[in-house]
């Protein structure tokens, strides 16, 4: 099978901040001879891919990576700066769709103009007229001018535009980030639709959940250049590590924390085996170890350690204000274990926090906080958005099994 | 999927995709470009209609502006140049006369200026859909060409009220407007492209324009220029032929100069291929520049 969308050798510049110019500035650079400084952002940098056609493509990376302008290339709203860019077929771009809709007319009329704006025939479109109106489902809106549409009702009536013109690539950018679910969902089933009629589809999300059901294949993008090519379950999840990596790192600063009376100096993590961890195995075993200095004796301190996904407070807590466990007193140097037995948790990153209270339950001796990170590995399941969808939801993994009863035999 | 079993054309296109390919530096004129110009020549009615639509859903009057700008631009001239300076209107009254010359050079000043404003008025869609991007100059000409069948109309109204009739030449009224046309697209083409790099054009147009005005047989007589170098002046100067025919043809009933038409028209031509290169060339840069 051939290629729908080749890369070879594709760069492009940027201009700096200021793209164009006063024939003033440029008459004065070229009469004494200055050369203009103009600073170039690289936003790609010699990408070579080839897609084939029917592909499900993700493009993955971090806000200036270079997927939008990949895009934008493809769909030749840009042109590259070096190399050359390959398209077999007709694009369809969802590039910030409902852009080159105008305000003042009509949904119908722009259906219309937007339609043969995309270089569709008058034919194409009334041909596709009903569907694109059900699929926009705007209902009496249609008849009304598209300023006073929601931007809502104006990005659905430019998807079900794009994506009903059946365009042999469809290169997606974005484009399903807003509208409400129903409306996602009917994007998302329309695109797997197009796939499955053999369309190549180029895909740029911040929905990792999608494109990890949606697409076969995957390249991440770091810095305009390709740093990893494969299928799109094995990219994504090494683009969440690398962010994960990136956060650890910036949780490298080792400083004590506390108050004159307490301070946490170290926390470790250790695994099963009793070794030193920056992760651990769903399901293991793991002992938080904080490592403090006491000023003085302390009697009956409360510590308290807690697992947190990132959102408002922890999700699981060992307290010894809850069971009373604290030791009679402390001081000097020591160190205090809490061992969590059993970590039913999906893999992800998480944090640990923790605190100290004196022995009447208030007054803070170490102040609740975020002490560390952590990582929790494990297989990836068999569901379609096993990867993505299990970091961004609920932490914990309690055994469950499912049962459906349906009332027509399954 | 619909339609079974009808062969239509967007799948009969399908059974053999096109590859094109997407290079970066200065682009050209190719036939490739020009046949995909063609292709894409629903969407430049589009953009036309789009311009119109919203022009009449904006302004009450629509059109009405489109035609009052000639007529109160030719009456200020009938007074003041025509009444009190007594600037010569080649027996026909001054008003009609200034009148003729005046929708010309309205549908030749007012499509250069919405073409030359075409691509940075149209930034976002430039920075966001493909078309072929001639198609934003190009469509201001065909705006303009509504606002001149109503200001053609005012002016055979205008004639009659003054009693000039309809004469056989008249069959060949859409001729002075072939160079005037071709000339109009070349300068729409050339500033838009222009105009996107350096915004200084968008300042002089008008100053140009001003000049432009005056150096063309709007408000005086083609006569006035001496003979040796009429022929010269009227087929250079595509808006001085199309003036002079326009008055031949309306105003005296004449057929107008045929070789100046002639001759303006590849003269024109040479401009609009100029035009045209110098906006392939830079028009890959426009969604970086704009």
């Amino acid at each position: 099978m051939s290629d729908a969308l080749v890369f070879e050798g594709v760069s492009k510049h940027f201009r700096g901040p200021r793209a164009y110019l006063s024939l003033r500035e440029d008459l004065t650079a070229a009469v004494l001879r200055r050369p203009r400084d103009r600073q170039a952002v690289i936003a790609l940098d010699e990408i070579d891919l080839a897609i084939p056609e029917g592909q499900s493509f993700a493009l993955i990376g971090a806000n200036g990576a270079g997927k939008t302008t990949a895009l934008k290339l493809a769909s030749r709203i840009m042109y590259p700066t070096h190399g050359k860019v390959r398209v077999r077929g007709r694009v369809g771009a969802l590039i910030e769709v409902g852009t080159g809709m105008h305000p003042e007319l009509t949904g119908r009329e722009n259906v219309d103009l937007y339609g043969r704006i995309l270089g569709f025939s008058r034919a194409d479109i009334q041909r596709r007229f009903e569907e694109i109106v059900a699929f926009a489902d705007i209902g009496p809106a249609l008849d009304q001018p598209v300023k006073q549409f929601s931007s809502g009702m104006q990005l659905r009536l430019g998807f079900a535009l794009a994506s009903h013109l059946e365009p042999d690539i469809l290169l997606v950018d974005e484009a399903i980030a807003v509208g409400d679910a129903g409306f996602q969902y009917r994007c998302v089933e329309r695109m797997s639709d197009l796939v499955r009629e053999g369309r190549t589809l180029v895909f740029v999300s911040h929905n990792l959940s999608a494109m990890e059901t949606l697409c076969d294949r995957a390249v991440l993008l770091d810095h305009g250049r390709v740093t990893e090519d494969g299928p799109a379950r094995d990219v994504i999840r090494t683009y969440l590590h690398g962010v994960e990596a990136e956060l650890m790192a910036e949780d490298g600063d080792e400083s004590a924390i506390g108050s004159d009376e307490l301070t946490i100096v170290r926390v470790s993590l250790l695994d099963e085996a009793e070794r030193d961890v920056d992760e651990v195995p769903a399901g293991g075993k793991m002992t938080v170890r904080l490592h403090f200095r006491a000023a003085r004796p302390i009697p009956r301190p409360m510590f308290e350690v807690g697992l947190s996904d990132g959102r408002k407070g922890p999700f699981a807590l060992a307290s010894m204000l809850i069971d009373g466990e604290s030791p009679e007193k402390i001081s000097g140097e020591g160190h205090v274990d809490c061992t969590f037995e059993y970590l039913p948790l999906f893999p992800r990153m998480l944090e640990i926090w923790g605190g100290v209270r004196g022995a009447a339950g208030f007054g803070d001796l170490v102040k609740w906080q975020r002490l560390r990170l952590f990582r929790v590995t494990g297989e990836i399941e068999a569901g379609p958005s096993a990867v993505s969808h299990s970091l961004a939801n609920a932490p914990v993994r309690l055994p469950y099994r499912w049962q459906v009863t349906n009332s027509d035999g399954g | 999927m619909t339609a079974v079993g009808h062969p239509r054309p967007a799948e009969a296109e399908r059974a053999e995709p096109r590859t094109i390919e997407i290079v970066g530096g200065p682009g050209r004129i190719s036939a490739e470009g020009l046949r995909e110009a063609w292709e894409y020549r629903e969407t430049l009615r589009a953009f036309v209609m789009r311009q119109i639509k919203v022009r009449y859903k904006q302004a009450l009057v629509g059109i009405g502006w489109a035609i009052l700008q000639p007529i109160v631009a030719a009456g200020l001239f009938a007074v003041f140049l025509g009444r009190l300076a007594g600037v010569g209107s080649e027996g026909v009254p001054y008003l009609l006369f200034a009148l003729a010359g005046m929708v010309v050079w309205t549908f030749f000043s007012g499509s250069v200026t919405t073409g030359s404003d075409s691509l940075v008025s149209q930034q976002t869609l430039l920075r966001k859909l493909y078309f072929p991007r001639e198609i934003l100059p190009l469509s201001s000409l065909g705006v303009g060409f509504l606002d001149l069948v109503a200001g053609l109309s005012v002016l055979v109204i205008t004639a009659a009220l003054f009693g000039v009739f309809p004469a056989l030449p008249w069959i060949v009224l859409v001729a002075p407007f072939v160079p005037l046309t071709l000339f109009a697209a070349a300068c729409a083409l050339a500033l838009s492209s222009v105009n996107v790099y350096y915004r200084d054009v968008r300042y002089t147009l008008p100053f140009l324009l001003q000049i432009g005005l005056f150096a063309s047989p709007v408000v005086y007589s083609l006569s006035v220029v001496p003979e040796s170098w009429r022929f010269l002046y009227a087929s250079l100067n595509p808006v001085a032929g199309a003036i002079d025919g326009v008055r031949r043809i309306v105003l005296h009933g004449e057929w107008p100069d045929f070789a100046v038409l002639g001759v303006g028209t590849a003269w024109s031509l040479l401009l609009l291929v100029a035009a045209y290169a110098l906006f392939k060339r830079l028009e890959r840069g426009f969604a970086d520049r704009v």
